[in-house]
């Protein structure tokens, strides 16, 4: 385990300097000041044509410098941790209380105090020399470190992948299959003398496959992401992604566009918590909510789903890729539940949205690199199991309608609350059954209006593990998961 | 500005490549210097300073090829990473399709980064006072001050029209409200230098001035509605942020009082802000990348007449003064302005030298830098032009997620936009979809405008086409 005196050294400064650099950004008057220093690397291999024939590393290393005065930022950066170019970057992100005082005045606009020392003041001189970095609970681990494995291991993995899909269908006609990790050496000092830091890695593999039937062509992919070390190479997770991107491939070739229109949607468990991520997710973010341009934003409190239903984001799930042991603020990752028995219980919050509202941060501030300011961003979104039945259950409660299961990516319209996702497969119902196959269509609705209209939660919730990254603003690893859900009525993209 | 420490530590890495064991290797630093200032309800929310060194290394080591990338540039430890890397790239699967570019191909007269006209001076003499002006002096809200809704309001022309539709106005008792504009100044300088060890020099510079708005809005139901607009130059001279703020203000406003529109097949006028989204798929599906792996619609479709007789598309980065132009790609090949689809009929795939090599054909560019659309039919060159062409139909103007299958080209998008009559605009659609294939929806263009904002690296201008499906 490594100790709070590791993470120094690595980046090769020292608790004097720390000080000194927090001191020179609050010199022009801010009243809170961060460091973020980062170390990443990432490295890929890439199968394509048969061969792991393409490759390579990356490395991104820096320290972000924050300066809040009242709600208003300042934000440098360096991409070395000399002394020097650290201070420079304090100074730039200085500027802020500058102009903080030139135009407002700031007497107003500071942060209540009552949020940012809710957590016990935690100087690393305090704690004893090299003492063991204890205190969050881990969620994840590296028992196998990405950065000590050889290039030359993963090769014939994703070999044995394409193998493993061969086997399954004999139509495939190209196989691409990357392999990715990351390594991220984090470490955050704040204005209250709070040293935090972590160990972030982050491996996945996608695969996507061509099938040619006939001379047409389709494509499947399919992907698997944890946050954990090597060990999560496995046998079984190689046979999981290969019948993941071959399975449904007859159904696909004779999948057609449905006749669009509103109707029934049963959304199957998994990764149908998209519909959460981009319909209600985005929404509950608190810093749409503080400028008040979400939807939801005068909703705290209030009835936004039936009762029973629970919609959770939660950094705590072991080894999931939306998990945090500490977010980018220095807040510990935590179990949030924004709705609790269909009422809207709390926004996710970064340290600036928490102080507005006067209450604690909720670990949600986070940040794509360095380079980025942390924002509010989801990290698991899910709805907890419900009590009706089985996804059968509900199509078998649908006279006309549609059962979406697989889905690419999706979008919303913050202050409209209209989403999209893109389905890539799932199948009509008629008279409570599973009939004709259907692809490339899109699912449009309203956040809160598809919120409530969702009527039936069956007990099957399931966590999707694949690559999903959010793109708000900054790129950031999340996951999603719902249980099958049936929607009273949604907009169907179709001829 | 590029310093000449950088340059000579990029060539320096060929040689540590060298020292390393690789056959060939190319050497690209991208510098960005970049300063934003971004304000909430017209007072400034957030100062950033940005500075971005990175060096790309692509390495072909006995017979096999590896990409790798850093930020730590000090001479030790770019000499250890590039030691590594070779490591790595050894380790990999022979690919003797993999080689850089013949030198014949390669950029010569990208030699002082500035051939283009597009790395303004003026940008060296921009302060940070002037940068919370640009960004302040522009907000509409600022702006408004003290000043009753209404007449905030009665600054987009199309209030009286939104009004009327919407039986509600500002002013009023629970009435409409500006609940918060956003706006984001920004300017920057950008360097690419590449190097291979073939003897490739090319450099790149531009500088870009952008100014963003988006306003948030509610009509008197409480629903909520976000117009935005951005303008952006690569010469501080010709750059307008004053036209920002008034046009969010305008699509917001104009966005009030929705109505469902009954789904069917309609005319579409796709508006030239979001009309790259149907280019998009073609440019996709001329890569050979996708091609060589069957994974496009137009695999068979060199020479032949896949679009409408009369269409082109063209690859413009050479003209000169214009954002987004390159001299050369990332592999330092010498661009070129010329067609890429002319009077309809396919004129190139984009080949770099490995597809080139894999599929035994000769290499082209990478990608397109600055597609153009330019003007079909005879309906005119602005949207309402072509509105009033097309009659009844729906105009879109904006994308709200969706997809298209490479494979196959059927895609399916979420959109915004305006259901119009005698090419008037009537009222706001919301939740609606497009569905199609790519190659039926071009067979049925109707016109492309020229109205495609010279700002964008994509010159797509209104279009129009005949018998779309919509479905909301």
């Amino acid at each position: 385990m490594k100790t709070q005196n590791d993470y120094l050294a690595h980046f090769g400064v020292t608790p004097g300097q720390l000080e000194a650099l927090v001191a020179e950004g609050l010199r022009s008057g801010g009243n809170w000041c961060d460091l973020f220093f980062e170390d990443t690397s990432y490295s890929e291999l890439v199968l394509r044509d048969g061969e792991v024939s393409s490759g390579g590393s990356h490395i991104d290393y820096g320290c972000g410098i924050r300066v809040l005065s009242g709600e208003k930022t300042g934000y440098g950066y360096a991409e070395s941790t000399d002394y020097a170019a650290l201070l420079s970057a304090a100074r730039s992100a200085s500027a802020i209380a500058l102009s903080s005082v030139a135009r407002n005045g700031l007497a107003s606009n500071h942060l209540p105090e009552t949020p940012l020392q809710a957590e016990p003041q935690r100087h690393f001189q305090q704690s004893a020399d090299n003492q063991t970095f204890t205190r969050h609970r881990l969620y994840y681990d590296q028992q196998q470190d990405w950065r000590a494995c050889a290039a030359s291991t993963f090769v014939p993995v994703l070999r044995k992948l394409e193998s493993l899909i061969r086997a399954k269908d004999s139509s495939v006609h190209k196989v691409i299959a990357m392999l990715g990790h990351q390594v991220s050496e984090i470490m955050m000092y704040n204005s209250l003398g709070e040293l935090t830091f972590d160990t972030r890695p982050v491996g996945g593999i996608t695969v996507t496959v061509i099938f040619v039937r006939g001379g047409r062509t389709e494509m499947n992919n399919a992907s698997r992401s944890f946050r954990a070390g090597a060990e999560m190479i496995t046998d079984s997770l190689l046979e999981e992604l290969a019948t993941m991107v071959t399975k449904g491939m007859d159904e696909r070739f004779e999948a057609k566009r449905p006749k669009g229109g509103q109707m029934p949607v049963v959304m199957a468990a998994g990764a149908s918590g998209i519909l959460l991520h981009e319909a209600m997710g985005h929404a509950f973010e608190a810093d749409f909510n503080r400028k008040g341009q979400s939807i939801f934003a005068d909703k705290m409190g209030k009835r936004v789903a039936h009762k029973g239903i629970n919609i959770i984001d939660d950094a705590t799930i072991p080894g999931n890729r939306g998990s945090v042991n500490v977010d980018d603020e220095g807040v510990p990752g935590q179990k949030t539940y924004m709705v609790e028995d269909g009422i809207l219980r709390s926004y996710l919050h970064d340290r600036i949205s928490a102080a507005h509202y006067g209450v604690a941060p909720t670990g949600n501030g986070r940040r794509e690199s360095f380079r980025y300011n942390p924002i509010p961003r989801m990290r698991c979104t899910y709805m907890e199991s419900g009590p009706d039945g089985t996804c059968e259950d509900l199509i078998a409660s649908v006279g006309k309608g549609i059962f979406v299961d697989q889905f690419s990516n999706g979008e919303v319209k913050i202050g409209e609350g209209d989403f999209t996702f893109y389905v890539k497969s799932g199948r009509l119902i008629e008279n409570g059954r599973l009939t004709m196959p259907v692809k490339d269509i899109n699912i449009v609705g309203n956040g809160p209006r598809a919120l409530a209209d969702i009527v039936a939660v069956a007990g099957d919730l399931k966590i999707d593990d694949s690559t999903w990254t959010c793109g708000k603003e900054q790129s950031a690893l999340v996951s999603c998961g719902i249980p099958s859900v049936l929607v009273k009525s949604l907009t169907v993209g179709g001829e | 500005m590029l310093e000449k420490e950088e340059k000579l530590l990029t060539e320096k890495c060929l040689q540590m490549a060298a020292d390393a064991g690789a056959d060939k290797a190319r050497a690209s630093l991208s510098k960005n210097v970049m300063s934003i200032v971004s304000t909430l309800d017209g007072e400034v929310d957030k100062v950033t300073s940005c500075l971005d060194r990175s060096i790309t290394l692509n390495l072909f080591v006995d017979g096999r090829y590896g990409s790798f990338s850093t930020n730590k540039l000090d001479a030790d430890s770019l000499r250890s990473f590039i030691g590594r890397a070779v490591e790595t790239t050894r380790m990999l699967a022979p690919d003797p399709c993999r080689d850089l570019p013949s030198p014949s191909r390669t950029a010569k007269d990208a030699v002082s980064g500035n051939e283009l006209g597009i790395c303004d001076p003026a940008w060296n003499t921009v302060t940070p006072e002037q940068r919370i002006a640009f960004a302040l002096n522009n907000s509409v809200s600022r702006q408004a001050g003290r000043a009753p809704l209404t007449k905030f309001f009665e600054r987009a022309s199309c209030v009286a029209v939104a009004r009327q539709r919407s039986n509600s106005g500002p002013g009023e008792s629970g009435g409409w409200k500006l609940i918060s504009e956003e706006g984001e100044y920004s300017d920057s300088e950008y360097w690419n230098y590449v190097v291979d060890s073939q003897g490739t020099k090319v450099l790149h510079s531009e500088t870009s001035f952008e100014y963003f708005t988006e306003l948030t809005i509610q009509d008197s139901r409480g629903r909520k509605y976000s117009g935005g607009w951005w303008e952006a130059s690569p010469l501080l001279k010709d750059f307008h942020p004053e036209r920002v703020a008034p046009a969010a203000l305008e699509e917001a406003v104009m966005q009030i009082g929705p109505k469902r529109c009954r789904s069917g097949k309609y005319r579409a006028v796709i508006d030239s802000e979001v009309s790259q989204k149907v280019l998009n798929p073609i440019l996709n599906a001329l890569n050979a990348f996708n091609i060589q792996q069957k994974n496009s619609f137009l695999t068979d479709a060199l020479g032949k007449q896949v679009f409408p007789a009369g269409l082109d598309i063209m690859d413009i980065p050479r003209t000169p003064g214009e954002a987004c132009g390159k001299m050369f790609d990332s592999e330092g090949v010498a661009t070129s302005n010329h067609y890429i689809v002319k009077d309809g009929v396919v004129q190139e795939f984009f080949v770099n030298t490995y597809m080139a090599n894999k599929l035994g054909i000769a290499p082209t560019i990478e990608d397109a830098t600055r597609p153009f659309v330019p003007r079909f039919g005879s309906a005119g060159t602005a949207r309402q032009d072509i509105m009033a062409f097309c009659g009844d139909g729906i105009l879109i103007t904006d994308f709200c997620g969706g997809n298209s299958n490479p494979a196959t080209g059927d895609f399916s998008y979420a959109i915004q936009g305006y259901r119009f009559k005698g090419g008037k605009i009537v009222h706001p659609v919301r939740e609606m979809l497009i569905t199609g294939n790519i190659v039926d929806l071009w067979s049925r263009l109707l016109a492309a405008g020229s109205d495609a904002r010279r700002c964008r690296a994509k010159l797509t201008p209104t279009l129009a086409f005949d018998d779309v499906d919509f479905s909301g």
